[in-house]
């Protein structure tokens, strides 16, 4: 056995088993009616008959899966380094995505306070400059990471690609428009 | 036919004498031209672009097109316009970079690089760009053709022959028929298929309690449609081709464009001896467009190979093939791949069914704004009072007729200047597309929650494209998820829970039947090819 035809291998058991514990754990447990309910003396759908058939579907998916693997379907393969780059894009996407979210309200409190006369990111949130620097710094961050990743190496440069993106995505999606507002200004 | 003729009129008049969005000699610019206008220069670029494709700019501009014009049934044509500019342009302007750079734009331009590149290294780049750009707008001309004409004789004639019941069983069918013809493996189809079921059915329901969101707040709403479309859609797209460069597995080298050795432009016969060509494949192109999911990419490769068999029968011993840089290739693929677009929306208006990703953004666009619902019930010709959404539909129609008349007169000027967009480098280009999604998401959501739940669809996505599993169907299912139970739990109820509902009407078991033919085709096919 080839680590290639593995792959679908380990894909239709996996999806089996997946069927399997949310028919029998899941649904059941986390649903607010059964398979078919009687309201009113009349017979009606439940709410765990959708994702109940769904999930069957999903285990004959993975037995068609099996028979064809079996049969000789074309081998696919998931390398380690996929993986590993999902690791790392996810990583790229936390630090991004936290320089998006913090660093306004650190800026801030660190020297908005003063300026400010005691207000907080929360009343900032749609005033210049404030109200980019989380953008900025977290696009920046992410374009020049991505970019990184794709050329296998790092310049200062990207780093510089990756504001100017940021800033020319302000210039299309907030300054235009009154009502827009960028990560993280809706949820802060 | 006197009602018919009124509801054309009327879709006319929605257009042209809609708001307007500047005057030009004391006349009122209508908005939704306007858009249409600036919708097919975006999509002409974009479909210009390699790495970048018509439905990640319908994706990234629907957000700001949704805040532009809110969410009134006004803003719904100059909505529409735009989008459907981007899909028109798309489908022209990927045969750019495939011409100059033997780089294809979009996927279905691929046989396009194999007579238009050929020509460009012989020094007539100009002319394969204007055979290319005449095809593909021909093929589009004549898809479109075909969709005024058959959607809504198709619709009516499914709102009188389908009950609930048989509602049921066609989405069953389209479900089934996705799965079986996208993709390589039946298998992975249906796993496609169950997975964006089941993620649809997260948090919805008709009790108070959210099935299946294993108690989280986040999840109470269920996963948002943009965000699950654009994660699968778009961000596994650009983690698989950002991981592909990591791995060193992407070329980027283009190559450069040969010295002059034959006089450019068109010549005196050209498109008399491509006009054949273009009339089969378009038809080709239409017949595949009207299967929901079968794409253009498979109409591309069959104009081609029907095109080059036919050539090889008819040219002279020594004249030049297909593959050797003739515009009859580059005709056959061009408008096959383009007749796709317009017979790919009958789906979707006559029967609320997807077939394609841009169709998709149709009904997100739709969803997001209200007041049209794609689907048989647009298409009743009331006569007692107006059917606000015919109106629209027939609105949708004149903007497509307008967007050819635009691709015909300005549409190959400009394509032929985006020839500068396939030299930016997708290393650059797909972090920036990063950045432009989860802004566009987060500009509608206003959640960095959505911002992370894209990101897990994009993750979804990105092993669904390693492990070989078509991401379509599973886009597809996850918006035909509600309709499918909610017309099954109507079915059921009026049934008076009669569990054998499908199988009572002969309708219904036929889509029943032509569903499990469909499904063992898949097994058949999948067995022929190994």
């Amino acid at each position: 056995m080839t680590t290639k035809s593995r792959t679908n291998l380990v894909l239709g058991l996996a999806v089996i088993v997946l069927g399997l514990v949310a028919i029998f754990i899941w649904v059941p447990m986390d649903t607010g009616s059964g398979i078919v309910e009687k309201s009113r003396g009349k017979l009606k759908v439940g709410d765990a008959l959708a994702p109940t058939l769904a999930f069957t579907l999903l285990i004959g998916s993975g037995f068609v899966v099996l028979w064809e693997r079996h049969r000789g379907a074309a081998p696919v393969s998931v390398s380690i380094r996929s993986h590993l780059f999902i690791i790392l894009t996810l990583i790229i996407f936390a630090v991004s995505l936290s320089l998006m979210r913090w660093t306004g309200p650190i800026a801030v409190e660190s020297f908005g306070l003063g300026i400010e006369g005691g207000q907080h990111y929360r009343e900032l949130r749609d005033t210049m400059p404030w109200k980019y620097i989380g953008y900025l710094t977290g696009g920046t961050a992410l374009i020049s990471a991505f970019i990184s990743i794709a050329s296998r190496q790092f310049r200062l440069s990207f780093l510089l690609i990756g504001f100017l993106m940021a800033v020319a995505m302000i210039v299309v999606y907030d300054l235009p428009f009154d009502d827009l507002l960028l990560p993280p200004n809706g949820d802060v | 036919m006197n009602d018919a003729l009124t509801y054309i009129w009327l879709g006319i008049l929605a257009v042209f004498e809609g708001p307007a969005m500047f005057t030009v000699l004391s006349l009122g610019v209508p908005t939704a031209l306007v858009m249409l206008f600036f919708g097919l220069l975006l999509g002409i670029a974009v479909g210009a672009t390699p790495g970048l494709a018509g439905p990640m700019a319908m994706a990234v501009s629907l957000p700001i097109l949704i805040s532009v014009f809110g969410v009134a049934p006004d803003a719904l044509l100059p909505v529409f316009g735009f989008l459907i500019g981007i899909m028109k342009g798309a489908t022209v302007g990927g045969a750019v970079p495939a011409i100059l750079f033997n780089t294809p734009g979009t996927p279905d331009a691929f046989m396009t690089t194999l007579d238009g590149h050929p020509m460009t290294q012989r020094g007539t780049p100009k002319r394969a760009l204007k055979i290319a750009h005449f095809s593909s707008v021909s093929g589009d001309t004549i898809s479109d053709i075909v969709l005024f004409v058959c959607a809504p004789f198709l619709a009516v004639m499914v709102e009188r022959v389908l009950d609930l019941p048989e509602k049921t069983a066609l989405i069953l069918l389209s479900l089934s028929f996705i799965a079986a013809v996208m993709g390589k493996s039946l298998g992975k189809g249906l796993i496609s298929i169950s997975l964006g079921l089941i993620a649809a059915f997260v948090a919805t329901g008709q009790t108070f309690h959210p099935r299946m969101t294993m108690g989280s707040d986040t999840l109470s709403d269920g996963f948002p449609l943009i965000a699950a479309v654009l994660g699968i859609l778009i961000l596994g797209e650009v983690f698989k081709n950002i991981h592909d460069m990591w791995l060193g597995q992407q070329e980027s080298a283009r190559s450069i464009v040969e010295q002059d050795k034959e006089a450019d432009g068109l010549r005196t016969g050209d498109i008399k001896r491509i006009l054949p060509y273009i009339a089969r494949s378009s038809a080709i192109g239409c017949l595949i467009g009207t299967l929901p999911g079968v794409g253009s990419t498979l109409a591309a490769t069959m104009g081609y190979t029907l095109g080059k068999a036919r050539h090889s029968k008819l040219k002279a011993k020594d004249a030049k093939g297909f593959g050797d840089g003739i515009p009859e290739g580059i005709a056959s693929t061009e408008a096959a791949n383009s007749a796709v677009s317009g017979a790919n929306l009958i789906p979707v208006l006559s029967l609320g069914i997807p077939g394609n990703a841009a169709a998709v953004f149709l009904i997100l666009a739709a969803d997001s704004i209200g007041g049209f619902n794609p689907g048989p019930s647009v298409f009743r010709f009331t006569a007692n009072e107006v059917n606000s959404e015919l109106v629209i539909a027939f609105g949708i129609f004149t903007l497509m007729a307008v967007g050819n008349l635009l691709n015909w007169t300005i549409g190959g000027v400009f394509m032929r200047s985006m020839g500068v967009m396939a030299k930016v480098p997708n290393r650059i280009l797909l972090p920036v597309v990063l950045l432009v999604t989860i802004t566009a998401i987060y500009v509608q959501e206003t959640s960095l929650a959505a911002i992370w739940i894209t990101i897990g669809f994009g993750v979804l996505g990105f092993y669904f494209r390693v492990l070989d599993i078509s991401v379509l169907p599973f886009v597809i299912a996850f918006i035909l998820a509600s309709p499918l139970e909610s017309t099954a739990r109507q079915a059921f109820a009026a049934s008076g829970g009669d569990p054998w509902f499908l199988f009572k009407s002969s309708v219904a078991m036929f889509l029943l039947l032509l569903s499990a033919i469909v499904v063992i085709y898949g097994i058949r096919r999948n067995n022929r090819e190994r």
